[in-house]
């Protein structure tokens, strides 16, 4: 590109780039994922309401704050928040330490997304049946007991263990997989934003193209209008429950990708008067829009799988009653099931109710009731839907991609958000080039990531999805947004603005970053705190084979020191960089520090 | 006549029979097997009844008791024994439009099937007529017993199943059926084994994707190390004048971190605050 770059650090092309950028990291598994969950959950329709109240009290002027500061700072998260104070450079070490966590465990959904995108070139999906037992007789016992899909998922794909403690060997496949997924992320963060916005015009604009095809063919599916009635449907009562704001708070605020350093990397890599202020509403309402849009494909999927398992279901219990009484085979259908269920009671009560035990309830709502989230709905319920759709392999490898470039797109933000602190560093600049250094993060990455594709792997990633990120960002945050507005100064953080983009923010910004924002976050870390410690022991979902379902179990005690540990590494950087800043300040001599303050060029001249 | 059922045959006989020696009380004019003149034998002594009517009414009565008994017995042979098997077809959910109607000369053929998988099987001379049929129902569903060619009794449910379940496909085949459709009710089905190609698909498609990301990711690292052999020579002479340009600007560490991947000399850089781009 022919951009100038200003004092010598590379930029975006053009704006259009750190616009895509922004939307494709925020744009993550979670608005697919997550948000639909939420919906099923607070009352369908009616959750929208706390939601966008949420977006424009929290998420929007959070967001703009954090573009504020990297374009003014021109550093990535460490030298930025330096650049605001030198004793809160812990807040960038944080940021990184939870980059960094959360690149170890999200790429290994990536890795699972390729493995399901590959398995996808075959001629019967195999996920749609199940496996041949060992002595040919029959089916799995393990998959007879669940279903195909779930058996794929936690046999053949995670090849899951009883519990976390039990360790069990690597999987071959995951490791290939995971390889490959830092390959990809590799590749497309090689030579930093150069890399980076080239790829972004796909991963951000990609994902759309699959939700659009999806829409098409979820609405045609039978029984998807089911499953948007439901959804829709609002019941206003869930209003009233205070866990309705807590979740529309968190999601908007962990959907929106704050406090990971990634958006102050973004922004710092812009020109100067780059306009980040329509960017961010722009980006943020893109983001809602998206996590909307996704949920009606997800519960147009839902009603047709509903739909078709129910029909199943109708069929086996008329295949059932014709089978026990010998009737012809047209003679029971769905529509007439009923009638002839109350006329066999009627006839022949003693052999009837010898059936009773094996007869199943078939139930509409209860099967559209089955709320799942995460990567049970990525991976099981969406699969499930996918083998009955004729074509199934082409839905299946759309699907797949689709996930890979959502979270692939996500990815990258968090690989800037570590590498653009690392490269800000003279030390490690002088001696490593940027490929250099790109590939040895990612190395280590990949390398710790392996851990995940053990055996139980998915447990301790849960444990990684659960605590390592949440609960460290909304702390972050809060320090962010309390010291630009403290111990930055407002008033500095306005000109600073106003040198930027031309005009100072208005009112509405500055009432959400002084009041509203801060008691959202507190409100938000007090419910965290509480609950964690009056939820008892916590406790995680593990699978019994021989159930052919999840069973809840306690964690035991070294798993939660390790989730301890894991909150405190990264909460604690705050603190202990501001006491050893403090005291390198007291030892020194007045000579310049290694990290200093960069001037403002009027400070300068 | 051949195409009756063969248990309906010796029903009318001895009712026939019954009839004509309960009307005629003459002497016995069907030969008598050995099990029924023993039991004539038996009675001989025991009444005061003369001879010749003691020995028709026993006749007449074992008649009667086999004419009721037999079909019974092989009745309960077939639904009731523990060797009798059921089987269940669902031509209508197989074939849809080009389904047949289940008739007479249907159930021929699968006692035929049987008899060719009992001959398979067990390598002795099964005929037709050894496959026992019963209580057939409109589902298509009926039970049935085979019987051994030499001595008539019932072949073991164990040995029906193997033998089942060895022409199994050939059994399905004769009538467009599978194993789902054609059911045997508790003889397990022999399921194809699974084909376990030499490379899974999969590791393919994944070595084609791997192949291009690192071709990618290599095609990228040479063009960079080649560019910057080319710069090495010619950024050597600027390097001294540029650090005490930057030494002079505003602070912030640039020339060396762009030494990589830039060919943009920092002194020229425009420094214009209020350029809006």
């Amino acid at each position: 590109g022919l951009a100038m770059k200003v004092d010598g650090r590379p930029s975006w092309d053009n704006p259009t780039q750190f616009l895509l950028a922004c939307v494709s990291y925020a744009v993550g598994l979670g608005n697919v994922w997550r948000f639909p969950y939420l919906c099923q959950m607070h009352g369908g329709g009616g959750f929208l309401i706390p939601y966008l109240i949420m977006l424009v009290l929290e998420g929007v002027p959070l967001f703009y704050l954090e573009l504020a500061v990297g374009q003014k700072m021109r550093l990535g998260s460490i030298g930025a928040w330096s650049a605001i104070s030198p004793y809160l450079r812990g807040v960038g070490v944080a940021s990184v330490v939870t980059s960094l966590y959360l690149c170890l465990y999200y790429n290994v959904i990536i890795a699972w997304a390729l493995w399901y995108f590959f398995h996808s070139f075959q001629a019967v999906l195999p996920w749609a049946e199940c496996p041949v037992g060992g002595n040919l007789t029959g089916v799995q016992e393990e998959c007879e007991a669940g279903s195909p899909t779930q058996y794929f998922w936690y046999r053949e794909t995670l090849n899951i263990t009883s519990s976390i403690e039990e360790g069990g060997g690597w999987h071959r496949g995951q490791a290939l997989c995971i390889l490959l997924a830092w390959a990809v992320v590799y590749l497309c963060t090689i030579k930093g934003v150069a890399s980076t916005g080239k790829v972004v015009y796909f991963t951000a604009t990609f994902p759309y193209l699959v939700l659009i095809i999806y829409l098409i063919r979820g609405v045609t599916l039978h029984g998807a209008f089911n499953g948007i009635k439901y959804m829709f449907t609002p019941k206003m009562e869930q209003l009233a429950n205070p866990m309705a704001w807590i979740n529309a708070a968190t999601q908007i605020f962990f959907s929106l990708g704050l406090g990971f350093g990634s958006l102050v990397a973004f922004a710092s890599y812009n020109q100067p008067h780059n306009n980040f202020q329509r960017q961010a509403v722009v980006v943020s309402v893109i983001n809602s829009g998206t996590s909307i849009f996704a949920s009606v494909v997800t519960f147009s999927i839902y009603g047709f799988k509903a739909t078709f398992n129910y029909e199943r279901c109708l069929e086996r219990t008329g295949m059932l009653l014709l089978n026990t009484f010998d009737m012809t085979k047209d003679t029971i259908n769905i529509e007439n099931l009923n009638h002839w269920m109350t006329e066999l009671n009627r006839t022949y009560p003693e052999r009837f109710s010898s059936l009773s035990v094996q007869l199943e309830s078939c139930a509409l709502e209860s099967e559209l009731d089955t709320a799942v989230e995460g990567t049970g709905l990525a991976f099981i319920v969406y699969s499930e839907a996918i083998k009955n759709m004729p074509i199934s392999q082409l839905w299946s490898v759309l699907y797949f991609s689709m996930l890979l470039m959502l979270g692939v797109g996500s990815m990258l933000g968090n690989v800037t958000a570590i590498t653009t602190p690392l490269r800000d560093s003279k030390f490690l600049s002088r001696h490593l080039s940027s490929e250099v250094l790109n590939g040895l993060v990612c190395l280590l990455c990949l390398l710790l990531s392996l851990g995940f594709t053990t055996r139980s792997g998915n447990y301790w990633l849960t444990v990684f999805n659960d605590y390592a990120c949440t609960f460290s960002l909304l702390f972050i945050v809060l320090i962010e947004i309390i010291s630009v507005c403290y111990i930055y100064g407002l008033k500095r953080f306005e000109e600073d603005i106003e040198d930027m983009i031309g005009h100072r923010p208005n009112w509405y910004w500055k009432i959400m970053w002084i009041v509203v924002g801060p008691l959202i976050i507190i409100g938000l870390f007090l419910f965290y705190i509480s609950s964690y410690i009056m939820g008892g022991t916590p406790s995680y979902q593990a699978w019994d084979k021989d159930l052919g379902k999840s069973v809840a179990k306690k964690y035991p005690a070294y798993v939660q020191i390790f989730i301890v540990l894991l909150l405190l590494s990264s909460v604690s950087c705050v603190p202990l960089v501001a006491l050893h800043t403090y005291y390198k300040s007291r030892m020194k001599r007045p000579k310049e520090e290694v990290n200093s303050c960069p001037l403002t060029s009027k400070e300068a001249s | 006549m051949f195409l009756h059922d063969f248990l309906h045959l010796p029903v009318r006989l001895h009712l026939t029979a019954c009839y004509s020696l309960l009307s005629t009380r003459q002497g016995p004019q069907v030969a008598l097997t050995p099990a029924a003149q023993a039991r004539v034998f038996k009675y001989e002594g025991a009444s005061g009844l003369p001879r010749g009517l003691r020995m028709s009414l026993n006749l007449v009565i074992v008649l009667c008791l086999t004419a009721v008994l037999g079909p019974t017995l092989v009745h309960t042979l077939c639904s009731g024994s523990t060797d009798a098997n059921k089987v269940r077809l669902s031509i209508k959910t197989a074939l849809g439009d080009e389904a047949y109607d289940w008739d007479e000369s249907e159930m021929f053929l699968f006692k035929a099937t049987i008899a060719f998988a009992m001959r398979k099987c067990n390598k002795k001379q099964y005929e037709v007529s050894n496959i026992q049929v019963c209580n057939a129902t409109q589902r298509v569903s009926f039970w049935f017993v085979v019987t051994d060619p030499k001595t008539e009794d019932l072949v073991s449910g164990k040995d029906v199943e193997k033998a089942v379940r060895m022409s199994r496909n050939r059994i399905n085949s004769a009538f467009l059926l599978t194993d789902k459709t054609l059911e045997f009710v508790n003889i397990p089905p022999t399921l194809a084994a699974p084909v376990k190609p030499a490379t899974p698909p999969w590791l393919i498609v994944f070595g084609v994707v791997i192949g291009l990301v690192g071709a990618g990711i290599a095609a990228i690292l040479i063009s960079t190390f080649i560019q910057k052999k080319r710069e090495r020579g010619g950024i050597k002479e600027r390097e001294e004048d540029e650090e005490e340009e930057a030494g002079q600007r505003n602070g912030v560490f640039c020339t060396v971190q762009e030494g990589a991947d830039s060919n943009i000399n920092p002194g020229f850089i425009e420094d214009d605050p209020f350029t809006k781009l």
